[in-house]
């Protein structure tokens, strides 16, 4: 927690360009629990106590630590939400502000990720649409986390919590508990050296400066994201720096629909700002990140559209690519903004996952883009698979619903396995017609 | 490997439009259309038995398809054929729900019909091959029926060019670039000029052209019609709050209002507490009996017909819209005002 409000560390002038950050990445290629938490030559080892003792807060009553790893027959139910452990050095130093660090811009050229490792919360929380992660068999490759070492924190809540508190807990306590295990990696050698650049560069390479804007659900508790640590609820369009998502401005407390989810996980390593920075400079200029709400009536929906569109061309972007979070009414948040962007002279392409019905024959989606006609499928959200008996299941007994043991096969949408249908374009599904 | 043919009571020699009423039944081998299908097939694959039903029994008797795809599945296909069924609705509306239902289970099935038959909307998953759109046209029509059918059970597709219309199921599959590196692909192709690049087909449309005005309203008979769900208080004929799949009819012949407590709007789709305090807020029964005495209009139809507008299938909401337009005009009805929520 603690956070010298005069550190200067990496707090150079940058004048007008972002802030550039230097990810320090150590590749995590096992999982164990162990003595005292370390991290040594791509194994991982957690203290499960000390673990449990970072979770622990009033509104739980019991935290209990365990790990799943690619391969295993193992499944993870009731998944909530996922974090990549980072942080900025001892007691996180600025890593998720708002949230562990205090609510500022972070600061602090280096950023320590352990790739390959993630720390997730399971459990029953109120309006949680129940999530899957297989790690072994067909699903494990449709979520990001079937190929991630899990650090799983299951919970009891205390008598008579409130599950807003429960919420919080858990929130905070997953996110201490990544910086923690990152801070383990500190000393050690980087496996790569990733500098980011920072945006807003002009540069007269006549490369067409492009962004992402990307919608985060806003319907209350347990349907919202953080952004610097407050709800994004009632919030106004902004830009952020790209950067800072890498340094955990955007965080989950969104758990409804599992499929379409954007986990903390995703946040950290926006796959669209990846695409983008991968292209920087060669066939595009990376013009930043623009996030917007999902207000839920259809007059704020209009308003709130053609605000973002606006935020975007006065940013002077050249294109835009807009993702949502949620289902088919986020569906309309998307195609207005692709709509206003569109009618601006922006071109804009959207992330959406097709809504067709079991047998895929249905109108794919629940509210197209009207001038808009650039869309990406992220796949059918109906389409059901069978998953094989496992041998282990976290997060719960039963899966409510198949009302099935969480061990056995089970047959369930696609919509059901987590972030199998990313918005954020994180997966490799997609729809083809079966000629 | 074994086919069975799907044909209604006409092509099976039963009757005309006196059988329709007729129950499935099943006979040895090819009939009537089926033996040119048959013959076409060659000798590697053999129409095993031929299964009929009445056109009017196949798409309003419960349990019809039920029973027609219980015959079919007895003969354990490896493929099923139903049609070819032109622009015969009915005709084409069972075929589509037989070979849908097939499919759903598993079961190859190929339908053939004109474009224009509401049976292609109703084929589910199930491969639609174009026909033409009279039964003068059965040669052509079987002949590119059994060249699909031939394709199909090689193993090979059936596609535009093999004369498929309709919905072509979507599946999911995982390709080589993660969506993110797609999107951005995407928006430089955008960026380069390419406005027809996508992943999702855009919907289709469906253009709707204006009937002309009518000539003279005071000699017009206008029908009253409604998705805003109103029946009887008791809904005696379990009219769906969502997802309809049917509708309804009330008589109005005898009456000059729709009084609170007798209807009531059973739609789920928003909160009926105003529909219900005032039913003619949803079927304005009231203001159109005025218009009749003035002399207005020159007539109300007998009766209002109903169906629920939330969450109905396209589908099921163009079928509605068919049968409603023949019903109407059958009765004489020559306007209709449909109130809608």
């Amino acid at each position: 927690m603690r956070l010298s409000e005069n550190d200067e560390v990496g707090a150079g002038n940058w004048g007008r360009r972002g802030r550039p950050l230097t990810r320090l990445v150590h590749e995590v290629t096992a999982l164990c629990l162990g003595e005292e938490t370390a991290y040594r030559e791509g194994r991982l080892t957690v203290s499960a106590p000390e673990a449990a003792a970072i979770v622990a807060a009033p509104a739980l009553a019991e935290v209990r630590v365990s790990c799943a790893s690619p391969g295993e027959p193992v499944r993870i139910v009731k998944l909530l939400d996922a974090v990549e452990p980072r942080t900025k050095g001892r007691g996180g130093a600025g890593i998720f502000p708002g949230i562990l660090s205090p609510r500022r811009p972070t600061r602090g050229p280096e950023t320590h990720v352990l790739r390959g490792a993630a720390v997730v919360a399971a459990g029953f929380l109120p309006r949680a649409q129940e999530a899957v992660v297989d790690m072994s068999g067909p699903a494990a490759p449709l979520s990001p986390l079937g190929a991630t070492h899990n650090v799983v924190v299951e919970f009891t809540p205390a008598p008579g919590a409130d599950w807003e508190d429960v919420d919080t807990a858990l929130r905070q306590g997953i996110i201490a508990l990544a910086a923690r295990l990152a801070e383990a990696a500190l000393e050690a050698p980087a496996d790569a050296v990733e500098t980011l650049p920072g945006v807003g560069e002009q540069a007269d390479d006549g490369l067409p400066r492009v962004g992402v804007l990307t919608n985060l659900q806003t319907q209350g508790k347990f349907k919202q994201p953080f952004v610097y640590g407050r709800s994004f609820t009632d919030s106004f369009t902004t830009l952020i720096d790209p950067n800072d998502l890498d340094d955990g401005a955007v965080v989950s407390g969104q758990f409804g629909h599992p499929g379409l989810k954007n986990s903390t996980l995703l946040y950290q390593n926006h796959p669209i700002v990846e695409a983008m920075r991968r292209r920087h400079g060669s066939e595009l200029r990376f013009a930043g990140v623009v996030l917007s709400p999902e207000p839920v009536d259809q007059a704020a929906k209009e308003f709130m559209s053609a605000h973002a569109a606006r935020v975007c061309a006065l940013a002077g972007w050249d294109a835009a690519v807009v993702t949502k979070e949620g289902g088919g009414n986020a569906d309309a948040d998307m195609s207005l903004a692709m709509d206003a962007l569109e009618e601006m002279g922006v071109p804009a392409v959207g992330l959406f996952a097709e809504m067709a019905g079991r047998d895929g024959t249905g109108p794919s989606i629940v509210v197209p883009p009207m001038r808009a006609t650039a869309m990406v499928s992220t796949g059918n959200y109906d389409e059901r698979l069978v998953l094989p008996a496992v041998e282990r299941a976290l997060g719960a007994e039963r899966i409510d619903l198949v009302d099935q043991a969480a061990t056995d096969e089970i047959e369930i949408p696609m919509a059901a396995v987590y972030c199998s249908l990313s918005p954020l374009g994180w997966g490799r599904s997609t729809c083809r017609e079966a000629a | 490997m074994r086919i069975v043919h799907y044909i209604n009571q006409f092509f099976a020699g039963v009757g005309g439009e006196d059988a329709a009423g007729t129950p499935p039944s099943r006979t040895d081998g090819a009939v009537g259309p089926g033996r040119r299908l048959a013959t076409l097939l060659g000798d590697d694959h053999e129409v095993v038995a031929t299964v009929s039903c009445g056109d009017d029994h196949a798409t309003s008797a419960a349990g019809a398809i039920d029973e027609i795809v219980s015959l079919i599945r007895a003969e354990q296909p490896d493929l099923v054929v139903a049609g070819p069924a032109f622009t015969s609705g009915r005709y084409g509306l069972a075929c589509a729900r037989v070979a849908a239902a097939l499919v759903a289970e598993g079961v190859p099935a190929v339908a053939a019909m004109h474009d224009e038959n509401p049976g292609v909307e109703e084929a589910g998953a199930a491969v639609v091959v174009r026909s033409g759109a009279v039964a003068r046209e059965m040669g052509p029509s079987i002949d590119r029926l059994a060249a699909a059918v031939a394709r199909l059970l090689a193993g090979e597709t059936v596609g535009e060019a093999d004369g498929r219309i309709g919905k072509v199921p979507r599946r999911n599959v995982l390709v080589e670039k993660p969506a993110a590196e797609r999107a951005v692909d995407l928006v430089l192709a955008r960026l380069g000029g390419d406005r027809s690049a996508t992943e999702v087909p855009l919907p289709r449309f469906d253009p709707v052209t204006p009937a002309a005005p009518v000539d003279d309203l005071s000699k017009t008979m206008v029908a009253l019609v409604t998705e805003g769900a109103l029946v009887p208080d008791e809904n005696p004929d379990r009219l769906e709050s969502a997802r309809a799949t049917k509708w309804l009819r009330y008589r109005i012949q005898d009456r000059d209002s729709l009084p609170a407590g007798e209807f009531r709007s059973v739609h789920g789709g928003f909160s009926t507490v105003w529909a219900n305090e005032d039913p003619h807020r949803i079927v304005p029964l009231d203001v159109a009996r005025e218009l009749e005495r003035e002399g207005l209009i020159g007539g109300l139809h007998d009766e209002y017909l109903v169906t629920v507008g939330n969450g109905t299938s396209v589908a099921d909401a163009r079928r509605f819209g068919v049968e409603w337009a023949a019903d109407l005009r059958r009765s004489g009805a020559r306007a209709a005002i449909l109130t809608a929520t």
